[in-house]
C-alpha cells in the first residue's frame, strides 16, 4: 500500500504496553540510570505512581513513529516535542499522526503519543524524502 | 557561599550570569558512535528501520545518547545549568518537570566519530503559576559537535523547577493576606519581584497602604510606581512571644520608611537582633512563603 | 450640652480571676444584677443597654437573662477597649436626649479561660473587609498581637525622646504597687521592683512581659441615669461632666503607623481637647487620672496627650514627680489593668466612680475630678466624672 504523503493524510497507529521491561531496556539503551525509570520502589517513593518512560526513548519512539511509516529512505530533520503526563510503566502509549504540509520532498508530521492519563507527548516531526516520492510498503 | 534562600530576583541575576558564559564544552563522548549501542537501542524501541547499520549512521534521536553519563557520574558536570537547577532546589522548587525537547539533525551522525557536548544556558522564566504549583521554566540548547568542528545536532531542552503544591516539605503559610481589587496590584507585583506603592494617576500622591480613592484630590484614577526597593528603618519590634503560626521566634518586623517617602511595614531579615538600629539603611528583598505567597522584606543595605 | 445632665449611679463587678468557671453571659447578667443594687434599682427600671465590641454577650441576651424588658435603646461601641468610656458616652447622651431614662453599659469575658486576647488570631487578614484589609498590610509579617502592635510605637518613642525600658519599668512598678493594697485586684499583695521588671522576659521587643497586663476573666456594668434622677439614689453620683470619642486623621486599629508621626496618639489628643473643653476643667483641676494601661508605653503618651506634661517629658514627669498615691498625679489607685484586672478599661470607669465617692481601696482625699481614658493606640474614649 503507497504511503499517502498529501496534507492531512494519516499516519497508522502505533500502540506499545509499557511493560516493565520496555521501560526499563529503553532507558538503559538510552543510557538514562535515574532510578525513576527502573526502580518502582523509589520512583513510588518521590510520590510517582510507579517507573515511568525517560524522554530520550520519547524521542526514540516519536522517531520510530514516523520511520515506520515513511520508510527507510526518509531522512529526519528536526523533532519538537512538548511533554506532557507521564507514561508509566503498566499504560498503554497509543500514537498516532497526520501529514501537516508537505512540499518539495519537506514533509511535517503532527503526532500525537496518548496513555490513560492524557497527552504524553505532543508536537511535530519534519523529515525528508529525497526522491519526493510516495513510499512503498511491503 | 549562595544564599540559601535565593529571591526571584537573585535567581534571575544568576540565570543571567550563567547564560552569560555562552556555550560551554562537556567532555567528549566516551565511545564513538558504534554499532552495539545502535542496535541495542533499536531493539529496545523496536525500531526495525535497516537504514541506519545498513549505511553506518545512527539514528538521529540518539544524540543525547552517546554523551549520557554512566551510572554514579554525575550528570550535566561543569555545565551552566547546574547552578541554576541547584539554587531553584534551594528556592524550594524541588520538583522537575521537563515541558519540552526540541531536536534539529544537520546530519546523521556517523560510526566511529564521537562526539562533544556544548552547553548553553538561554532562559529562566517565572516564578509562574502552574498546575504542579508555581515554579521557573529554565531552557538551555545542547549542541553535539563532530571532530571537525560541525554541529551534528541541537537540543532546545526546557524543564519546569516547581515547588510541590500537594506534598514535600511546603505547607500553605498561615498568615495570609486579604486581597481585593485595591490591593491586588501590590501582591502581584511582589509575585514578579517588584515593590509597588499606589499613585495617583490625577495628583501624583503616593499612597501606602493602597485604598480605592485619593485621599488628596478624590479622584479614583490610580496607577503605581515601582519603588527603588530602599528606605531607613524607622520602628521595629523583635516578636518573641507568643508563638505565631507559621513563624520561629524571634523575628523582627519594622515600619521602613521608603526613598519615596511612604512607609510600609515588614519583616527586617538577615540581621542579628542586636544589630538592628532605627535609621539604618534597608533594601527590600523578596521571601517566598508557600506557592502562592511571596512577602517583600528587607534586608541591611551594605555600606 | 452632654455636660452635667447624666450620672453613674450604680456599679457592679464580678471578682476577677484565671478560670471564672462561668459562661460570660453569666458573669455579665451577675455584674448587671450587682450594679442595679448599688444603685438601688431593678431591671424594670433599665430601657437602654450598651457594651462594645468583642463582647460575646449581645444586649438583647443580657436583658433577657436578668429581667430586663423593653428596651428603647441599645448600642455597641466600636474598637474594643477604645469603646469603654464611649459606652458611657453613649448612654449619657441617651438619657440627655431622652432615648432611655436608665442604661446599663457593661463588659464580660473569660479572656484567660476562654478565648485569649493576647494570643494571634492568624484570621485577622483573612477577609476583604476594610479591618482584613488593615491587618493584611500587617499580620503576614507575624505583626500579630497587640503587644507587638504597641512595641512599635514604643521604640519610636524611646528612639525620639531617649526613653528607656525602666521609664516603661516605673509604670508597672507604679500599678502594682497600687493592685498590692486593693483587695479586689488579682495582683493584691503581690508588687514588683524595677529590676523584676527589667529580668522579666521579652515579650515583644521594647516590651518584658511585665509591660503588658493580664489577661481576666471577670465582668464589670455601669447604671447611667440622669444626674437629677441618681441624685435621690443610694450613693452619690459620679456626674458626667465630659465624654468624648475620639480619631485621629490616618486613624487604622492598632496599626497607625503611617501618619507623621509615631510618637503620639491623635486619637487621644482629640479626646483631650474635647474633655477640657466641655468639663470646663484642665488637668490641674483632677485629682486622679484612670489612665488605660494594657501596655505601659502608653501611659506615657497619654500623660503628654492629656496635658499633664509636654511632649516627650512624661519619663521625667513619672520618674520625677510621681503617678503613685502621694504623687504629682495619682494613676490608677486601684492597680490599674497592669495590677488590677483587664476588663477592657471597664473596672477603671468604676474605680473613678468609687473615689468620687469615697469608698474606693486606696482612697485619695478630697476627689472631686477624675479623668478616665478608654483603650490606646486604637480610636478612643474618655471622661471627665465629677461629684456633686
Amino acid at each position: 500500500m503507497p504511503v499517502r504523503i498529501e496534507a492531512d493524510a494519516e499516519l497508522p497507529e502505533l500502540a506499545l504496553d509499557l511493560t516493565p521491561t520496555l521501560v526499563v531496556s529503553t532507558a538503559l539503551a538510552t543510557r538514562d540510570f535515574t532510578p525513576v525509570h527502573h526502580d518502582p520502589a523509589l520512583a513510588r517513593a518521590q510520590g510517582s505512581a510507579d517507573i515511568f518512560l525517560n524522554i530520550l526513548t520519547t524521542m526514540g519512539l516519536v522517531e520510530r513513529f514516523v520511520t515506520d511509516w515513511a520508510g527507510p529512505r526518509a531522512v529526519i530533520e528536526r523533532i519538537d516535542v512538548r511533554l506532557g503526563v507521564p507514561a508509566y510503566a503498566g499504560d498503554r502509549l497509543s500514537f498516532s499522526g497526520a501529514v501537516a504540509s508537505s512540499e518539495d520532498g519537506r514533509v511535517t508530521v503532527r503526532v500525537r503519543g496518548r496513555v490513560s492519563l492524557g497527552d504524553h507527548a505532543t508536537g511535530t516531526v519534519t523529515l525528508r524524502v529525497p526522491d519526493d516520492l510516495p513510499e512503498e510498503d511491503g | 557561599m549562595t544564599d540559601p534562600e535565593m529571591t526571584a530576583e537573585e535567581l534571575h541575576e544568576l540565570a543571567r550570569g550563567q547564560a552569560d558564559l555562552g556555550e560551554v564544552r562537556g567532555a567528549p563522548a566516551p565511545d564513538p558512535v558504534n554499532a552495539p549501542m545502535i542496535r541495542h537501542w533499536q531493539q529496545a524501541m523496536g525500531d526495525t528501520n535497516p537504514v541506519y547499520l545498513a549505511t553506518g549512521v545512527a539514528p538521529p534521536a540518539m544524540a543525547q545518547v552517546w554523551t549520557m553519563p554512566g551510572p554514579g557520574e554525575r550528570p550535566d558536570d561543569g555545565s551552566p545549568v547546574t547552578d541554576v537547577l541547584a539554587a531553584l532546589d534551594r528556592h524550594g522548587c524541588t520538583g522537575v518537570v521537563a515541558t519540552n525537547c526540541e531536536q534539529t539533525y544537520h546530519r546523521y551522525a556517523r560510526l566511529g566519530e564521537r562526539l562533544t557536548p556544548a552547553t548553553r544556558f538561554t532562559d529562566l522564566a517565572g516564578p509562574k503559576r502552574t498546575a504542579l504549583g508555581v515554579g521557573f521554566f529554565a531552557t538551555w540548547t545542547v549542541t553535539w559537535y563532530a571532530e571537525d568542528g560541525a554541529p551534528v545536532a541541537e537540543m532546545l531542552f526546557r524543564v519546569l523547577k516547581f515547588r510541590p503544591s500537594e506534598t514535600g516539605p511546603t505547607t500553605p503559610y498561615p498568615l495570609r493576606p486579604a486581597v481585593n481589587q485595591d490591593t491586588r496590584f501590590f501582591w502581584d507585583g511582589v509575585e514578579q519581584g517588584e515593590l509597588r506603592i499606589q499613585a495617583c494617576a490625577d495628583c501624583g500622591a503616593l499612597r501606602h497602604p493602597p485604598g480605592p480613592m485619593c485621599p488628596v484630590c478624590r479622584s479614583v484614577a490610580r496607577t503605581h510606581t515601582v519603588a527603588t526597593g530602599r528606605g531607613v528603618l524607622y520602628s521595629y519590634v523583635v516578636h518573641h512571644h507568643p508563638p505565631v503560626p507559621g513563624r520561629e521566634t524571634p523575628f523582627a518586623v519594622g515600619v521602613v520608611e521608603l526613598q519615596e517617602g511612604v512607609r510600609i511595614v515588614g519583616n527586617v531579615v538577615d540581621c542579628p537582633i542586636d544589630k538592628l538600629e532605627v535609621g539604618m539603611p534597608l533594601r527590600v528583598t523578596f521571601r517566598r512563603m508557600d506557592d502562592r505567597l511571596v512577602l517583600p522584606m528587607w534586608t541591611p543595605e551594605e555600606a | 450640652m452632654l455636660s452635667g445632665r447624666a450620672a453613674i449611679a450604680g456599679v457592679g463587678a464580678t471578682e476577677f480571676s484565671k478560670q471564672s468557671g462561668r459562661t460570660e453571659l453569666r458573669l455579665a447578667a451577675e455584674a448587671v444584677w450587682a450594679a442595679l443594687d448599688d444603685a438601688g434599682l431593678s431591671p424594670a427600671d433599665v430601657d437602654g443597654m450598651v457594651t462594645y465590641s468583642q463582647d460575646a454577650n449581645q444586649e438583647i441576651a443580657v436583658a433577657r437573662e436578668t429581667g430586663v424588658g423593653e428596651l428603647t435603646f441599645f448600642s455597641r461601641v466600636e474598637y474594643g477597649g477604645g469603646a469603654a468610656c464611649g459606652t458611657v458616652a453613649h448612654a449619657a447622651m441617651a438619657v440627655a436626649t431622652g432615648l432611655a431614662r436608665t442604661v446599663v453599659c457593661y463588659r464580660a469575658f473569660n479572656e484567660r479561660s476562654g478565648r485569649r486576647f493576647g494570643r494571634p488570631d492568624a484570621g485577622l487578614g483573612g477577609e476583604p473587609t476594610s479591618q482584613g484589609l488593615e491587618m493584611s498590610w500587617h499580620v503576614p509579617f507575624g505583626l500579630v498581637t497587640p503587644a507587638a502592635w504597641v512595641a512599635m510605637f514604643a521604640r519610636r518613642y524611646m528612639h525620639a525622646f531617649g526613653a528607656t525600658s525602666e521609664d516603661f519599668g516605673r509604670v508597672a512598678v507604679t500599678m502594682r504597687r497600687h493592685a498590692a493594697t486593693n483587695p479586689a485586684a488579682w495582683f493584691h499583695g503581690r508588687p514588683i521592683t524595677l529590676e523584676e521588671h527589667q529580668t522579666s522576659r521579652w515579650i515583644a521587643e521594647p516590651l518584658h512581659l511585665l509591660d503588658c497586663c493580664q489577661e481576666s476573666d471577670g465582668a464589670v456594668a455601669l447604671v447611667v441615669t440622669s444626674a437629677e434622677r441618681a441624685r435621690d439614689l443610694r450613693h452619690p453620683p459620679a456626674v458626667v461632666a465630659a465624654a468624648a470619642q475620639g480619631s485621629g486623621a490616618g486613624q487604622m486599629m492598632m496599626t497607625s503607623y503611617y501618619r507623621d508621626d509615631m510618637t503620639g496618639l491623635p486619637e487621644m489628643s482629640v479626646v483631650a481637647r474635647r474633655l477640657w473643653e466641655m468639663s470646663g476643667l484642665s488637668p490641674a483641676d483632677v485629682q486622679a487620672a484612670i489612665l488605660y494601661d494594657h501596655f505601659t508605653p502608653f501611659v506615657l503618651t497619654q500623660l503628654e496627650e492629656l496635658g499633664f506634661c509636654g511632649r516627650g517629658e512624661a519619663p521625667g514627669f513619672v520618674r520625677d514627680e510621681g503617678i503613685g498615691l502621694d504623687g504629682r498625679l495619682p494613676v490608677n489607685p486601684h492597680g490599674g489593668q497592669l495590677g488590677e484586672a483587664y476588663i477592657h478599661g471597664m473596672n477603671g470607669i468604676a474605680e473613678a466612680v468609687r473615689q468620687l465617692r469615697g469608698s474606693a481601696a486606696n482612697q485619695l482625699a478630697g476627689v472631686t475630678n477624675v479623668l478616665v481614658t478608654a483603650g490606646t493606640g486604637v480610636p478612643t474614649s474618655g471622661l471627665v466624672l465629677s461629684t456633686g
